[in-house]
């Protein structure tokens, strides 16, 4: 039984893939073998989750892939449990994050004090999921902080979506909205908004400077200033949580995983380093 | 019984020597050890001239040192004035080992892991859902177990702060209500389990000993922390080291001017002025007085930061109560600054939220409550940077354990 099951909705997914490869390391490093439960790989069609985690040294869970049910069955057989960037209030299985409340304390920082704005967009992941949450609501905090000028409009839906978060954009833009900087709660919206904003004709970083969550080598590729949260790593201290449970060690709670300022040329001009 | 006295006595007195020659030991490779850490020295001559020690002595400790992984050599330096062989570099490895700071919260356990160089790589976080007593440890193990699944090094330490009542030097936690913990020898409980040496401080002290190694204060002999927040407390650094004094003083009473026209009593405890549930029933009554004020209503959160953005845009329900708050805190300033005439003054804590205005109007009005000449040499910062327990719990233990910090 030296077998980790991994339940997630689509393991071809940006994070998922990235949790994915980090656990793999560890697991294998430590005489693991994945299987992996990837189940709505076609949005559309998603099939039942058929892993079974009777037959598994322990379980991965990657965001909020599975019901509270099956996390439930799963915990009452005695089957150690990892979450990654989900957690269930009433499961004490323990869980890792990135550290969402200060790598958005960061960004908005980072955007008053070196860049000198103060009129904001936020772009909002998806609502119920942990990481979007916590995001949001550690954004109308820095808000307050700041006393930045933040009309309810300028909160965009992007549902983590590079799509939406485009399309929610441009109708803002459409309405005539003034603002001078973009905070987006993920990397690839953040993107997608540095592209929407040009393609109207904006100067990126010249009249608006746009940060986003999460780094990853397309937000390197576009200059996005960003909060750099290891995914890779978030995977490989996640399998640590499991191994570590299958070895004996009980736990419950929280890991969180520092996350590090990465400035780039859309906040500030010419920039390439890293705070 | 063997003549000239019991086995026991001479056991014991072995023992005694044991353990001094180990003190003296442990302290001799934290002289080095920090000497190198601190940039005083790179090599074994000038480690020697540094510290005072005999050259053997070095030698030896830098083996032990090495052998521990604490040390590598790395290049040589150049050769002194009278030609001879290019000393051997030594450098300091700050990933050789672990370090674990906790703090036990109004409602969770945080603990950071932390390299020798207080660099934390992972933070764990398990909420205390109202535990109590025993169950208390068992929370504080969880968060323990948590981060040693992270583990890179071997653990070499744990510090950890608990609000209230600690005996810092025998480890144990005489009294803390939140909890329902009375005489608590967490310490010795600790290192029975994980067998690494535990300490344990106030929690208030901890924060100060963060702010004065992590903080902006520079060069302060004597840094007070004051925190305010469910209750408040007050933790000292001086010269370096932590007063184990101050801790709790909610429930002192202040008997002044109070600026409440409530009906609280004006000789109450500190904490009913300042205390968090104090604010938040003070600000639902200014807000009944205020309809239009920018406050949340009744149902909706409160936080500090919620005050501070409505006073910051003028709003008169909370300017008044942000105005309350600095008239009490004032005195509390007063008097720990007329007591101690400390260097600098930190106010930490949720009430920090409120930031620079109300930290300025706090320091204004402690002025008129002291002579000139005691304030103008204090200093005053804000803490807004989170964990500070569980950093200063890091910083503590780094620096009764290497000397380093």
């Amino acid at each position: 039984m030296m077998t980790l099951g991994v339940i997630t909705n689509n393991q071809y997914s940006v994070f998922q893939r990235n949790v994915i490869a980090g656990a793999r390391q560890v697991a294998e490093a430590h005489g693991y073998s994945l299987v992996i439960d990837s189940y709505a790989e076609d949005e559309a069609h998603p099939r039942p989750i058929t892993l079974d985690y009777r037959r598994m040294a322990g379980v991965l869970v990657i965001a909020n892939a599975a019901p509270p049910d099956l996390l439930r069955a799963i915990y009452r057989a005695g089957i150690p449990l990892s979450l990654v960037s989900h957690a269930d209030p009433d499961l004490p299985v323990p869980a890792v994050f990135a550290d969402n409340t200060q790598g958005i304390a960061q960004l908005v920082r980072h955007l008053v004090e070196v860049c000198g704005r103060r009129d904001l967009v936020f772009i909002r992941g998806l609502r119920g999921q942990r990481d979007s949450d916590e995001r949001e609501e550690a954004f109308a905090r820095e808000v307050m902080r700041y006393n930045l000028r933040v009309p309810p409009e300028h909160l965009l839906a992007g549902d983590f979506s590079a799509e939406i978060a485009a399309a929610s954009l441009q109708r803002l833009l459409a309405a005539g909205a003034r603002f001078d900087g973009v905070v987006a709660s993920d990397y690839l919206m953040g993107i997608a908004a540095v592209e929407t904003l040009r393609a109207a004709g904006w100067d990126v970083p010249g009249e608006v400077s746009v940060v986003g969550f999460g780094d990853g080598p397309e937000a390197e590729q576009a200059g996005l200033t960003t909060v750099a949260a290891d995914v890779v790593e978030q995977g490989r201290r996640a399998a640590r949580q499991l191994i570590s449970q299958i070895e004996g060690l009980s736990m419950r709670g929280i890991t969180l995983l520092s996350v590090r300022l990465v400035v780039r040329g859309t906040s500030v001009p010419g920039a390439q380093q890293t705070q | 019984m063997p003549p000239g006295g019991s086995p026991y006595r001479m056991n014991a007195r072995s023992a005694r020597n044991k353990a001094t020659h180990r003190q003296l030991r442990q302290h001799n490779q934290q002289l080095v050890l920090r000497a190198i850490y601190n940039g005083l020295a790179n090599n074994r001559a000038a480690l020697a001239q540094e510290t005072g020690l005999a050259k053997p002595t070095v030698s030896e400790l830098i083996g032990e040192l090495i052998e521990a992984g604490l040390l590598v050599e790395e290049g040589r330096g150049r050769s002194t004035r009278g030609g001879g062989k290019r000393p051997r570099l030594l450098k300091f490895v700050p990933q050789a080992r672990h370090v674990i700071g906790l703090s036990v919260n109004d409602d969770h356990v945080i603990g950071g892991l932390s390299d020798l160089n207080g660099q934390v790589v992972a933070w764990h976080y398990t909420p205390l859902d109202e535990a109590h007593g025993e169950a208390v440890i068992d929370v504080i193990s969880a968060t323990i177990n948590g981060l040693l699944a992270q583990l890179d090094a071997p653990l070499l330490c744990l510090g950890i702060g608990v609000p209230g009542v600690v005996d810092a030097q025998a480890g144990i936690v005489q009294y803390a209500p939140h909890i329902g913990w009375h005489d608590v020898p967490l310490a010795r409980l600790l290192q029975d389990r994980y067998r690494v040496p535990v300490y344990l401080a106030n929690s208030t002290a901890l924060m100060a000993m963060a702010e004065y190694v992590y903080g902006p204060a520079d060069q302060v002999a004597s840094f007070v922390a004051v925190r305010v927040g469910a209750s408040v407390g007050v933790g000292m650094v001086i010269n370096g080291a932590i007063y184990h004094g101050g801790g709790e003083i909610g429930h002192l009473r202040l008997a002044t001017h109070s600026p409440v026209e409530s009906s609280a009593d004006v000789t109450g405890r500190l904490v009913t002025f300042l205390g968090w549930p104090y604010v938040r029933q003070r600000a639902a009554a200014l807000r009944r007085a205020h309809p239009d004020s920018l406050l949340p209503g009744d149902n909706a959160p409160l936080t500090y930061l919620h005050i501070h953005y409505a006073a910051t845009n003028g709003d008169p329900a909370a300017l008044m109560l942000r105005d309350e708050l600095s008239r009490s805190l004032a005195q509390v300033f007063a008097w720990i600054i007329g007591l101690l005439r400390p260097d600098h003054v930190s106010l930490a804590g949720p009430i920090a939220d409120l930031g620079e205005p109300f930290l300025a109007q706090t320091v204004a009005y402690a002025r008129e409550l002291l002579l000139p000449e005691l304030v103008q040499r204090v200093s005053f910062s804000l803490s807004t940077s989170p964990n500070l327990v569980a950093m200063g719990a890091i910083a503590q233990a780094l620096h009764l354990e290497l000397g380093l910090v």
